[in-house]
């Protein structure tokens, strides 16, 4: 299954430390737009640690297996996905 | 489609999410021509809590008043949306939790240096409850809305979509995915306040080692601090990947940028921001999701920086 990564374009500020975090290279800086973007998606491991990292929450992963975090608090997680 | 009610309801608040209402300006005439507004504090003059489709509740439950209200409102309304960061996390008024009741009243009324002393009013007033709580410890709620207040495009949204019957399209973004300044490396070295010196209006606060909590808030605001010279203050409450992540903290994901941006030191941004952490933790102490994190020792970082002060020191 095709692993999808995409940068929202408008919400990243080029900070670059998705590049600096990602432990396989999958980004790369755009000199013309000044932003991130993905260079190599075939090469993510689904770490999420750009997702973490990145300011504006501006990463998504599409088509990965998340693992479910026994440490999250169930009710907590219900929460959010009533908000608005 | 018939005509949607909506009662709104006004408890331990500023007042601020009830203006943004006024704030749709002539998008409110959108509104209006789909739902019909029933008890609303600051429009209409309905005193009671008729029967309506949606409630829209403001405030945190600071005391008696606003639980018997919350009740009420849960009772008369299918749908209740906490609305405003007070209802969502319990907002500033959440830092009362560090006091007891008695001690803020204690410093109120009976030893305010400022005005005349006086016992604190016994008729009348709504006794203070022993701790502020977000709208969701007392009533089952629906939806959240959070934003202090929410900017008039997100309440436009969500009212929109309960008229429409849709999902409402909201991002989890953060306040940097609106902000335009540059956000790089430099070789900033020392942690300013926001006092010193002027900030470069074109560069991220936290390249310029300022404290800004941009990207630990939800955006709910379309970034017009930041846009405007002043550094987030977290008014929207915390990200998703905060409040759900036991693990992960307003001041830690702070820290881990801002040392990757700059070049100080992780450890002394993370202490900088316990130092003073009433400040930045103030909008969303009073809910669980931030006040019970393993991680969030507000007491320990109060008296550590009294400690401080008494010492001599910062």
């Amino acid at each position: 299954m095709a692993l999808e990564i995409t940068v929202h374009e408008q919400s990243c500020r080029g900070c670059e430390l998705c590049i600096d975090i990602c432990p396989t290279k999958v980004f790369t800086r755009d000199e013309e737009k000044r932003l991130c973007t993905v260079a190599h998606a075939e090469d993510c491991i689904a770490c999420l640690s750009c997702t973490y990292i990145c300011p504006s929450g501006a990463i998504e992963h599409r088509d990965i297996h998340l693992v479910k975090n026994f440490y999250r608090d169930e009710e907590f997680c219900r929460k959010m996905g009533r908000f608005l | 489609m018939g005509e949607v009610t909506v009662n709104t309801e006004w408890l331990s608040d500023c007042s601020g999410c009830h203006v943004a209402i006024v704030d749709l300006h002539e998008k409110i005439l959108n509104v209006l021509a789909a739902v019909k507004i029933q008890r609303c504090p600051v429009l209409t003059d309905v005193k009671d809590y008729p029967k309506a489709r949606v409630g829209l509740v403001s405030g945190a439950i600071r005391n008696v008043h606003d639980r018997e209200a919350a009740l009420k409102m849960r009772e008369s309304c299918d749908i209740v949306i906490a609305w405003g960061s007070c209802a969502v996390f319990g907002g500033p008024a959440g830092a009362g939790n560090i006091h007891t009741p008695e001690e803020i009243a204690t410093a109120v009324y009976l030893e305010n240096k400022t005005t005349t002393p006086a016992p604190p009013p016994s008729r009348q007033v709504s006794p203070l409850e022993s701790k502020v709580t977000p709208l969701d410890t007392v009533i089952y709620v629906d939806f959240y809305l959070p934003g202090c207040p929410p900017h008039p495009l997100f309440v436009f949204e969500a009212l929109s979509a309960l008229v429409e019957g849709r999902e409402p399209e909201t991002a989890k973004r953060s306040v940097c995915a609106k902000c335009k300044r540059k956000m790089e490396k430099t070789e900033v070295a020392e942690l300013k306040s926001n006092f010193e010196g002027i900030p470069d209006p074109e560069r991220c606060f936290l390249s310029q080692g300022y404290t800004c909590l941009g990207s630990v808030t939800i955006d709910r605001c379309l970034a017009p601090c930041p846009s405007n010279g002043v550094p987030c203050t977290g008014c929207a409450g915390a990200t998703m990947q905060v409040l759900t992540e036991p693990n992960r903290d307003i001041r830690t994901e702070i820290a881990e940028r801002m040392s990757r941006l700059t070049r100080i030191d992780r450890e002394e941004i993370v202490r900088s921001l316990e130092r003073s952490a009433k400040s930045h933790y103030s909008y969303t102490m009073a809910t669980s999701m931030i006040g019970e994190k393993p991680t969030f020792l507000i007491k320990r970082w109060i008296e550590d920086e009294e400690a401080d002060y008494e010492a001599g020191g910062r």
